[in-house]
């Protein structure tokens, strides 16, 4: 399974702050973002970044793993 | 000795926070600050309370990545940087930036630095309370 989390803007219209996905064998960062956004499109209007595993995550051809965490988030507004 | 770079609920002091930073070492001739804090108001409408939310972990390790390169940047003898996170009221202190030098140039470089860069890199969200509902906040320049 890959957890993918959501925070401020974005988990409020997802209407969660958590999903949990299957991971496929090969799966890469943008096929779980397709995944996603047809699940949670408003909430994909506002997704600016991608982390995973705790690092910005810029190729969206990045390979994932089993056990992985993802998280689509908006533009930042902390300080 | 609190650490130097931390995300709390509650209120920071900048007198401790500046004496941590002192005892640090004896060579800085400045030491520069920031402190950003909850405005009243937002866009014509009161604000009376600000609520944050934050990707922990990464918002964590991202402070701690910015105070090492603002340190190897800028040739600070040291840095510190709180954020608070939960619910703070209006008027009440968010941040904290604190940058230590030799000279007082870099100190206020670095300080500058650390709060932009944390704008546009620390995974932490602000929603404004008003008496009128709840909105999140857009990022500002």
């Amino acid at each position: 399974m890959i957890k993918v989390l959501f925070f401020g803007p974005v988990a409020e219209r997802a209407g969660t702050n958590e999903a949990q996905v299957v991971f496929k064998d090969g799966m890469r960062l943008h096929d779980l973002r397709e995944q996603l956004q047809s699940m949670y499109p408003d909430a994909f209007e506002i997704v600016c970044f991608t982390a995973v595993n705790g690092e910005h995550a810029l190729d969206t051809s990045l390979p994932l793993r089993d056990g992985g965490e993802v998280v689509f988030m908006s533009k930042f507004s902390g300080g | 000795m609190k650490d130097a770079v931390r995300l709390q609920q509650e209120d920071f002091s900048q007198d401790e926070e500046i004496s941590a930073l002192r005892a640090s070492s004896k060579r800085m001739g400045g030491i520069a600050t920031f402190i950003g804090c909850a405005r009243d108001f937002s866009e014509n409408r009161s604000v009376s309370k600000i609520s944050f939310d934050v990707y922990g972990s990464m918002a964590l390790a991202e402070m701690s990545k910015l105070r090492s390169e603002a340190i190897d940047r800028f040739v600070l003898l040291d840095a510190r940087i709180v954020h608070r996170v939960g619910v703070v009221g209006a008027g009440d202190q968010i941040v904290f930036i604190a940058t230590c030098a030799e000279h007082r140039a870099p100190a206020l470089q670095a300080c500058q630095w650390l709060i932009d860069e944390l704008k546009q890199r620390v995974p932490i969200w602000k929603k404004e309370i008003t008496p009128h509902g709840e909105s999140w906040v857009t990022a500002h320049p």
